[in-house]
């Protein structure tokens, strides 16, 4: 991470517990721990990816990060304001979000031009004809007509959705878009398209992105820089390519193992995870991972700090006596 | 600054109407697509529809008044008519009995009388023009029922609503009344659609000689008004309480639930019951001064809504708003203003004339818009200018977007009304002017109603806030307001329609009900709960009393019910697309 | 959470519905325009009391409690209630306490049996239609669950008395079935007139007049008031004093039963008619099941995949509504008790509202509510038991 790139966002000890209640006297007896300690830094212009199994917290973080729910503990600064303290009006112009489900994120009783124009309405950057204006642009950036504005969403198939929520995401000019799995309820041919869009709006306007998914090879494909989280802490980040050719944790690595080969004649030792993922309510303590595929050296860890350390340049990962070789 | 400044804005909110109509047609063809495949909703609709057609054009399909009695005779002189049951389709419908005063007849030196009075026409519905033809004389009796020759009494050849009464009858002095039976027939009442004889036979008449088809027709009119305004207003009661509830949840919503248990802890008609009891001693609904502002200033706090609402209940979604102090001192000491009533009071009391009146309107009007434009300014970031040119092109009449004009118009004159309105009488304004029991039924009844709704638009509100859509509204910034009325509400009262249908009928019965226990309808309404109680009185001997009025609210509750039924079709997500 | 915790949840959870309840019925208590003291003293309201120097209204007012303050009234009135005292009835001269405990079997009696009617009647038209989906007899009985709830109660009563009632039998339906002669079902009353049922209300069970137990000592004195249960615990002491005809247990209890057949077949109607709706619901939700498909893979006939596996299901959910059909049928007895002329709490509310007698008003409205919620806290609890994860919530 070289110093004269500029710094957009940057989480410290990041921390979301959601508390369990049950009935309106009693307080909160347990907590589910989404985000349970996370650092990162995301420089101006890359694109960030967060892997992860369902589960992990990835989308939580996502949310924080956007300030789409309060933070439990910790702090995130954009260009080095607190996000707490920053004005609705103008965090909500520099961030924007694409969502999971291009259907269910967007009001079906609303017309495209009403969708991709709210952002700019309720901000007051534009309306009336002015408004028309620029949905038809926006439309045109993303691949689509300009006179789909009149349709509604149900009218659409689900590539063309998710054009219409990047659009609208793309229609405050932001800084930085956060994309929740943007591909993962496409089909295969759709989500090449889609992300090949992405990536050519991403260089073409030089945004930031933190791209979450769950499929590895879709994040090396478009990310510069990858986190692998488990279980609500981020366990391995790298490069792209060094965390492809080099992981140092075994989660890490049975991931990659997990990605389908081209070549059906290469035999590949395929890494099968025993156990399920522990629950995020109560997660043992130490190294979450080792607990789970019951290694030996589990117990090891139970009393290590287990902050992320620099292991190359640029490749942070936690120290885990059991499942990581340094 | 000339109108061309806003043709851009108008032409756009034009597009927006036709858009919206567009998007009204397919969901109704939609709908109607999935609705006509079940043939039981297909003939609730025609049952809804038919009762409908009923009340609009009773006058026409009736063959009497319900307040009017077309064989009663009882206030025309030295006649007496004797009011009896006819059973459906029987003989006895077109035949009456009617006893003549002969002590009157001799006192008055005349031995002639008319079978009806024709000064009895007094109905706006012109029912009572003709008079009744008698056709034949059946039987004469004197009073001790011997039955007396039929050529006593003559028919006037020329008018043959007249009768004459032989020499000899009049001079038989231990005679002093006479009973004559006789068939009539009577133009008016006659009906297209209905047999020859049979005018008011088909479903008999009551003990007062109505026509019981007639009253029934008459009530679906009653019943229907009732099932309406009922349902109406539980459902925008409801609506309200339940969205806040939904929407704000926390303590808000725990209290409105506590509350609604308890509305839900006593059965509905018992509840009722004890409403209408409360109800008692209320002659005319009327509303404190105060109340009426409260109608403004609820709009303000609808305006206002995410600052106090985020204020008090800072939950998950709350976040630092901007100018949050400003706000709510404006809120704050608005209500305070408006709560306690003092300042305005005298106000309206001192401004008499009704000049003044809406010269204060406007100053109130003006105090409200810029509030508006002040807020709007502030937290929005929108630019003041042009808000006054826009202002006065939107009243200019030479604009090409006339309907804009009348929409600000009609807007104006609406709010100086209902500020005019509000100055009227000490303090009070009256709602109901006659508040009489189908009123207090009412009333109970969406007393009693209010929480099922509130229950039911509660848990849409909370389905439909998880969904994205909503997240994605809230991610570009969107407050709470937009994000309750553009985004939540409106995918959230597709049950509520069928809830609506299904309570019209709810409510027909429990009216009914109430009428049937002598709480709702003034003796001898014409309402089919009332109808039934009345009949029962001769139950189980003249069994169409009650039987034909009871028929009428099932087939209307029925109608309602399955219309409901089939919509709850339409309305249900897995039968989308 | 174990059961009995999940047991005292749900009834601490009722406190403050009771506590609201309370406060409904006394706010409605003071918007009725009634004085209660004007109407228990009467005549006399003008006389002054000598040793005073008050009227008797006066006198009456604070012998009521009426000249305190709102917020005192109020808490007199929660006072009073604890102590089971629940105000004096203006209509019977009696407490209101009396009066409510003794209409309060003879509505809940019906509305019991009206279930114990209408729940197989709805359930078995319910798995049926299920079964048959989309099939003549499917589309036949979804009309009549839709046709049941839309008939106004009141009418149905008395169209039922028309065809069935003793005397009236119109069309002569009913006496070649039961071999009747003129009609099979009383029409009026809980008890031919003939017969003065020994309860509390009856001077023959005042055992300091009579001498009389009516019943035996370890039963409430007086009976419960749910005459098909009390019929069988009358003393023989007590059958031997009323009219030879009617004097053995049986005979009571048949006496009252065919009574309660036509009041409560009515109001069992309307409930049968959801309760179909419920059931073929439920029932076809299970057989979208998993666990069914999988009993049906497995070869099981299809009598036993419906029986074993997806009624015992689907019957669970039917629970729930169990509590607001209790509800329901109360509500709805205020209409058949006028026509079958039951003194129960229906009647006692329409005569209350009349008279404008707000205590017994107030009581009925607190005893159903108290039914009420009784009756779901037990439907609940029993889901608790049945379903283990509601407890879990």
């Amino acid at each position: 991470m070289s110093d004269e790139e500029e710094i957009l966002i940057e989480a410290k000890n990041l921390k979301k517990y959601f508390p369990i209640k049950s009935g309106m006297f009693s307080s909160a007896k347990a907590h589910v721990r989404a985000v349970d300690g996370v650092d990162f830094k995301i420089k101006r212009g890359e694109v960030f990816g967060v892997v992860g199994e369902s589960g992990c917290g990835k989308t939580t973080l996502g949310r924080l990060i956007l300030r789409l729910i309060p933070i439990t503990e910790g702090t995130i600064h954009y260009l080095g304001s607190n996000i707490q303290n920053m004005r609705n009006a103008e965090l909500r112009r520099k961030m924007q979000i694409v969502f999971q489900d291009p259907g269910g994120s967007m009001n079906p009783r609303m017309s495209v031009r009403s969708i991709i124009g709210e952002p700019l309405i309720v901000n007051g950057l534009a309306d009336g004809a002015e408004l028309t204006k620029k949905v038809g642009e926006l439309l045109e950036i993303v691949g689509l007509k300009s006179n789909h504005m009149t349709r509604f969403p149900h009218e659409f198939s689900g590539g063309q959705k998710q054009r219409i929520a990047l659009a609208r995401a793309l229609s405050l000019d932001p800084e930085f878009i956060l994309l929740d799995e943007p591909t993962s309820a496409l089909d295969v041919s759709v989500q090449a398209q889609v992300l090949n869009l992405l990536q050519a709006i991403q260089k073409e306007r030089s945004l930031t992105f933190v791209f979450i998914a769950h499929d590895l090879a879709v994040v090396r494909h478009i990310s510069d820089r990858v986190a692998v989280m488990y279980l609500g802490k981020i366990v391995e980040m790298a490069d792209a390519d060094e965390i492809y050719n080099n992981p140092k944790h075994a989660y890490t690595k049975a991931l990659i193992s997990a990605i389908p080969k081209p070549d059906p004649s290469s035999v590949v030792d395929r890494e099968v995870l025993s156990g399920d993922v522990p629950s995020p309510v109560n997660p043992p303590p130490g190294c979450a991972f080792g607990h789970r595929v019951n290694h030996p050296k589990y117990p090891d860890s139970i009393n290590v700090d287990l902050s992320l350390v620099e292991v190359a340049p640029n490749h942070w990962v936690q120290p885990c006596p059991c499942c990581t070789e340094i | 600054m000339s109108w061309e400044d806003g043709v851009e804005e108008r032409g756009e909110s034009l597009r927006r109407i036709r858009e919206s109509a567009a998007q009204a047609r397919y969901d109704f063809k939609r709908g109607w697509k999935i609705y006509r495949r079940s043939l039981l909703a297909v003939i609730g609709l025609l049952m809804v529809i038919s009762i409908s057609v009923v009340s609009i054009f009773a006058d026409d399909l009736a063959v009497e008044h319900p307040g009017r009695n077309l064989q009663d005779t009882r206030d025309v002189w030295h006649i007496d008519y004797e009011p009896r049951k006819a059973a459906p389709f029987s003989d006895e419908c077109d035949t009456r009995y009617q006893k003549v005063s002969l002590t009157t007849l001799r006192r008055w030196d005349a031995n002639g009388t008319n079978a009806l009075s024709p000064t009895r026409v007094a109905d706006n519905n012109s029912f009572y023009e003709d008079i009744l033809v008698v056709t034949e004389f059946i039987e004469l009796q004197d009073r001790y029922g011997v039955t007396l020759g039929n050529d006593l009494v003559t028919l006037e050849t020329s008018n043959k609503s007249y009768f004459w009464i032989s020499e000899e009858l009049m001079e038989n002095n231990s005679l002093t009344q006479i009973k004559l039976i006789y068939k009539f027939e009577n133009d008016a009442m006659h009906h297209w659609w209905l047999p020859d004889g049979y005018d008011v036979c088909i479903f008999g008449t009551n003990d007062e000689g109505q026509d019981l088809f007639s009253k029934i027709l008459y009530g679906s009119r009653v019943s229907l008004t009732i099932g309406f305004t009922v349902a109406t207003l539980t459902v925008i009661i409801g609506t309200i309480i339940g969205s806040i509830s939904g929407y704000f949840g926390g303590r808000t919503d725990e209290v409105i639930m506590r509350i609604t248990d308890i509305f839900f802890a006593v059965p509905g008609l018992i509840l009722a019951l004890a409403f209408v009891a409360a109800l008692q001693a209320i002659d005319n609904f009327t509303l404190p001064l105060w109340f009426a502002f409260l109608l403004p200033l609820s709009g303000l706090c609808i305006y206002f809504r995410s600052t106090i609402f985020d204020s008090i209940m800072p939950g998950e979604t709350s976040f630092p708003e901007a100018n949050l102090p400003l706000r709510i001192i404006v809120v704050v000491s608005l209500v305070v203003l408006l709560a306690l009533g003092g300042p305005w009071k005298d106000f309206f009391e001192l401004a008499d004339s009704s000049g003044w009146r809406i010269f204060a309107s406007l100053i109130g009007l003006m105090i409200v818009g810029g509030i508006f434009i002040l807020d709007r300014r502030l937290m929005d970031n929108i630019s003041l200018d042009g808000v006054g040119s826009r202002t006065l092109n939107s009243l200019d009449w030479r604009n090409p977007y006339r309907y804009l004009t009348f929409r600000t118009l009609v807007i104006f004159i609406a709010s100086i009304a209902l500020f005019t309105w509000s100055g009227d009488g000490d303090n009070e304004v009256t709602v109901i002017d006659n508040f009489d029991r189908l009123w207090k039924i009412q009333i109970a009844l969406v007393f009693t109603g209010w929480p099922g709704y509130a229950r039911l638009i509660r848990g849409q509100v909370l389905y439909v806030k998880e969904m994205t859509f909503v997240e994605a509204a809230r991610s570009v910034g969107a407050p709470s307001g937009r994000i309750m009325f553009r985004h939540i509400l409106p995918n959230a009262w597709a049950p509520l329609l069928v809830a609506f249908t299904l309570d019209i009928g709810g409510t027909i019965l429990s009216a009914s009900g109430l009428s049937f226990i002598g709480l709702g309808a003034e003796p001898g309404a014409a309402e089919w709960g009332k109808l039934v109680s009345d009949g029962r009185a001769h139950f189980p001997q003249d069994y169409w009393l009650v039987l034909f009025p009871g028929l009428a609210i099932a087939y209307t509750t029925l109608g309602f019910n399955l219309l409901g039924d089939g919509l709850r079709d339409v309305v249900d997500p897995k039968n989308r697309r | 959470m174990n059961t009995s915790e999940f047991i005292v949840r749900r009834i601490l959870l009722l406190i403050p519905v009771m506590i609201g309840v309370t406060v409904f019925t006394f706010a409605i208590a003071q918007i009725i325009p009634a004085d209660p003291a004007a109407i228990l003293c009467g005549e006399r309201c003008g006389l002054v009391d000598p040793v005073t120097g008050k009227t008797m209204l006066e006198l009456q007012r604070e012998r009521l409690g009426l000249d305190e303050p709102v917020i005192e009234q109020f808490r007199l009135y929660l006072i009073n209630l604890a102590e089971g005292d629940w105000g004096e009835s203006t209509t019977y001269n009696r407490p209101t306490s009396d009066v409510v405990r003794d209409a309060a079997p003879v509505t809940l009696e019906m509305a019991l049996f009206a279930l114990l009617m209408a729940y197989p009647i709805g359930i078995t038209l319910g798995i049926l239609s299920a079964v048959w989906q989309d099939q003549v007899f499917d589309h036949i009985s979804r009309f009549l669950a839709i046709a049941f709830v839309s008939l106004p109660i009141f009418w149905l009563a008395m169209m039922l008395q028309l065809v069935f009632g003793t005397g009236t039998d119109v069309g002569g339906i009913c006496d070649p079935i039961f071999g009747t002669e003129g009609g099979c079902f009383p029409i009026y009353g809980r008890h031919d007139a003939a017969l003065t049922y020994p309860d509390r209300s009856s001077s023959l069970c005042d055992t300091a007049i009579t001498g009389i137990a009516c019943y035996p000592s370890w039963y409430p004195s007086g009976g419960t008031g749910f005459h098909l249960v009390d019929s069988w615990f009358v003393t023989d002491e007590a059958l031997d004093n009323i009219n030879p005809e009617y004097a053995s247990n049986y005979k009571l209890f048949d006496d009252t039963l065919v009574h309660l057949i036509l009041p409560s077949f009515t109001l069992g109607i309307a409930s049968a008619g959801s309760l179909l709706r419920y059931m073929r619901a439920s029932l076809l939700e299970v057989m979208n099941e998993d666990y069914v498909r999988t009993a049906r893979a497995k070869g099981l006939s299809e009598s036993r995949v419906i029986i074993v596996h997806a009624c015992r299901n689907a019957l669970v959910p039917i629970l729930t509504i169990l509590g607001f059909s209790i509800g329901g049928a109360i509500g709805g007895a205020v209409l058949t008790e006028s026509i079958f002329a039951f003194y129960g709490m229906g009647n006692v509310a329409v005569d209350a509202i009349i008279n404008l007698d707000y205590s017994v008003l107030m009581g009925v409205t607190l005893i159903t509510a108290i039914i009420f919620l009784m009756s779901n806290l037990i439907v609940d609890i029993l889901y608790g038991v049945v379903d283990p994860r509601v407890r879990l919530e």
